[in-house]
């Protein structure tokens, strides 16, 4: 294995799936890495394919074109080493707290940290008892708020001390102090053992702030990736009057008479009469969304890892 | 880096302690996530064994003990069996012959839709592919400990019931060809029990849905078990007899056919001329004389070939069961990614993957 793509905790060339032979496929030449250690929002409307990408990855079902390589190898082989907790948060009904960590240890002898799975599950071990929140290892799954199997849910994640962590919709049924300690507890373990961590939503402002990187599924590709921060310097949003914008990548323009709103990447120099201002990220992923037809956009940061790897090459 | 070329059901990089020491957890999630399955079985052992055990002494006992009463007092009740002790007795075979002659239809429907079709239908199945477990060892693990509980109680139910039906021979006037009995006092028991976990397994697998799986586990079952007795006497070769010894077959035969053949020499099956020439072979003679056949044959099964029928039926059906097995493992190693897939990508690709740049 090179050591660049130990680097790389998720890489997808040409990645394709289609469920059903006659349906369209869900994902289509979908490419894209994301560099080791990140903490990624996965974001894209309803049906973009984030689960569908999020399941390939945990090696759950097979793509029909392209390859995924997770953590340098395939997703099967790397099945020690990656946590996935689905969209529905599957756990068995009828297992208690308690044994349903007991299951997550037993079928991860080799790599079970008990201790990590139940400071999510019951709360950290302070002397002030109870707390809010967290679940009593004697209540049966079943009788189980969503909230709280999320709850259980990531607690088998954490225990597997995964380098990986695939989490399909994990806030959303959180109620907002859980979802603050949860994403608190995500982010003190990417700091403390450099996890990668990819978290799917729908809504990008429960992750607004926590991801350094971000990846735009849309169409069943991926349309922008990178640092959030590079991705919006990237972008002008601009007001003033209707003039031709050859020269500049235009996501998305409104045409007021002759006023003109514009999110634009910018070719070169702008004129002096027209407004600029930064985006928001969200009117960044909106204006994209709206615009299917806005070409992709990978930071430099990530090309810059690939023209390393070419000079290494060479 | 390489791929190692894989058999899709094995994964190179699990050496053997490590596959031991996950074993051990399998099998305990295995038996945790059915326990209640494995309290039922339990039950139902117990429950099936005493009553077996109750018929062969006690229950035979008070019903041969009152009949002989019952002889003594009316030759009618000789002959026609009856009163409230026989009556237990006779429930309490037909029932346990019941159970252990269906049991592979209660082992499929439960295997179909809750060891595999439930598992998949809510996701937990997803979960345990997503710890470190592949998909084909959770399948391995699914069906190896249900299949070792399944072997170890039909070890038990089947000399069981074989005592209790020896040992009542005279008051049950029941054949050793008969169904449920074929089905209950030999191996072809354990044989269906396991088809039945195959099938079931396989129906949940490819169905997705409990519901569904229950059904056509079913179904399966029902066509297995239909094939099974309608073939049954052609697994094992049968005895043709011709002449007077076609009229007598030994005791508890299981006559299949019996025909006449003409002077000319045509065979002519399920015939039944002549048959009632009972007086001896000159009486037979002169009746096939009158009737222009040469001679008479009957076809049968005698009583000896009660363990080789149930042997060739027991491969048959594992055979049966073991074509499911695979079909489950391939199934599955089609849908799931699996070790031998393409690991890496090749160089100049890599650099495809990445779009526009700023």
């Amino acid at each position: 294995m090179s050591r660049d793509e130990e680097g790389i905790a998720l890489a997808a060339v040409g990645l394709g799936k289609r469920y059903r032979r006659r349906r369209g496929p869900v994902l289509r030449n979908c490419s894209f890495r994301l560099p080791a250690g990140r903490i990624c929002a996965l974001v894209g409307p309803n049906g973009a394919g984030k689960s569908t990408l999020l399941s390939l990855a945990a090696g759950l079902i097979r793509p029909t074109e392209g390859t995924l390589t997770v953590l340098g190898t395939t997703p099967a082989e790397a099945r020690t080493r990656f946590a996935y907790v689905a969209q529905s948060k599957p756990l068995p009904p009828q297992l208690t707290v308690a044994a349903t960590l007991r299951l997550g240890a037993e079928l991860n002898r080799a790599r079970w940290d008990r201790a990590a799975a139940e400071r999510i599950a019951y709360g950290p071990l302070a002397p002030g008892g109870d707390r809010d929140g967290a679940l009593d290892p004697t209540s049966k799954i079943r009788s189980l708020s969503g909230g709280q199997r999320t709850r259980v849910a990531l607690a088998l994640a954490f225990g597997k001390r995964p380098e990986l962590m695939l989490l399909d919709e994990p806030m959303a049924d959180l109620d907002p102090l859980a979802r603050r300690e949860l994403l608190g507890a995500l982010l003190g373990e990417a700091a403390e053992h450099g996890t990668t961590i990819v978290i799917s939503s729908h809504v990008i402002a429960e992750l607004e702030g926590a991801c350094d990187h971000l990846l735009l599924m849309g169409g069943g590709r991926i349309r922008l990736g990178g640092d959030p921060e590079q991705l919006l310097a990237a972008h002008t949003l601009l007001t003033g009057p209707a003039r031709d914008l050859t020269g500049h990548t235009v996501v998305e323009s409104r045409d007021a008479g002759r006023q003109l709103t514009a999110l634009i990447r910018p070719g070169g120099p702008l004129p002096d009469d027209w407004q600029t201002a930064a985006p928001s990220l969200e009117e960044l992923l909106l204006a994209h969304l709206r615009n299917p037809d806005a070409p992709d956009l990978f930071t430099e940061e990530t090309v810059e890892t690939d023209e390393n790897e070419e000079n290494a090459r060479a | 880096m390489t791929t190692l070329p894989t058999s899709p059901l094995t994964s190179p990089r699990e050496d053997h302690s490590l596959s031991l020491r996950g074993s051990r957890g399998l099998v305990w999630s295995v038996l945790r996530l059915h326990r209640a399955a494995l309290w039922i079985w339990l039950l139902l052992l117990a429950a099936v064994s005493a009553t077996m055990l109750w018929a062969y002494g006690p229950g035979f006992d008070a019903a041969a003990a009152d009949l002989r009463q019952q002889c003594r007092d009316s030759v009618v009740a000789c002959h026609f069996p009856s009163g409230p002790w026989y009556g237990k007795y006779d429930t309490a075979v037909a029932l346990s012959t019941l159970v252990v002659a269906y049991l592979p239809f209660l082992v499929a429907v439960w295997a179909g839709a809750a060891l595999i079709g439930r598992e998949l239908e809510t996701g937990t199945a997803h979960l345990a592919w997503t710890q470190s477990v592949s998909p084909a060892r959770w399948l391995a693990a699914k069906l190896a400990v249900p299949a070792l509980l399944i072997t170890a109680g039909t070890a038990v139910l089947i000399p069981l019931h074989r005592l209790m039906w020896n040992g009542g021979e005279e008051l049950l006037w029941a054949d050793w060809y008969d169904q449920d009995a074929f089905h209950a006092n030999g191996t072809v028991a354990l044989a269906y029990a396991l088809c039945g976990l195959a099938v079931g397994a396989l129906a949940g697998l490819l169905l997705g849905r409990a519901l569904p799986a229950l059904g056509v586990a079913f179904a399966a079952m029902l066509a297995i078990t239909y094939l099974g007795n309608d073939y049954r006497p052609s697994m094992w070769r049968t005895v043709t007899v011709t002449g007077a010894k076609a009229l007598n077959l030994p005791d508890d035969s299981l006559r299949l056919d019996q025909g006449v053949i003409t002077t000319e020499g045509t065979r002519i099956g399920n015939n039944l001329a002549c048959t009632d020439a009972l007086d001896g072979a000159a009486d037979l003679r002169r009746c096939m004389a009158r009737g222009g056949l040469s001679d008479i044959w009957a076809t049968y099964h005698p009583r000896s070939h009660f363990w080789p029928l149930q042997l060739a039926e027991t491969g048959i059906v594992l055979a049966v069961a073991a074509l499911a097995v695979i079909a489950a493992f391939v199934l599955l190693n089609r849908r799931v990614a699996t070790a031998s897939a393409a690991a890496s990508v090749p160089p100049d690709r890599r650099t495809a993957a990445v779009g526009a740049a700023v």
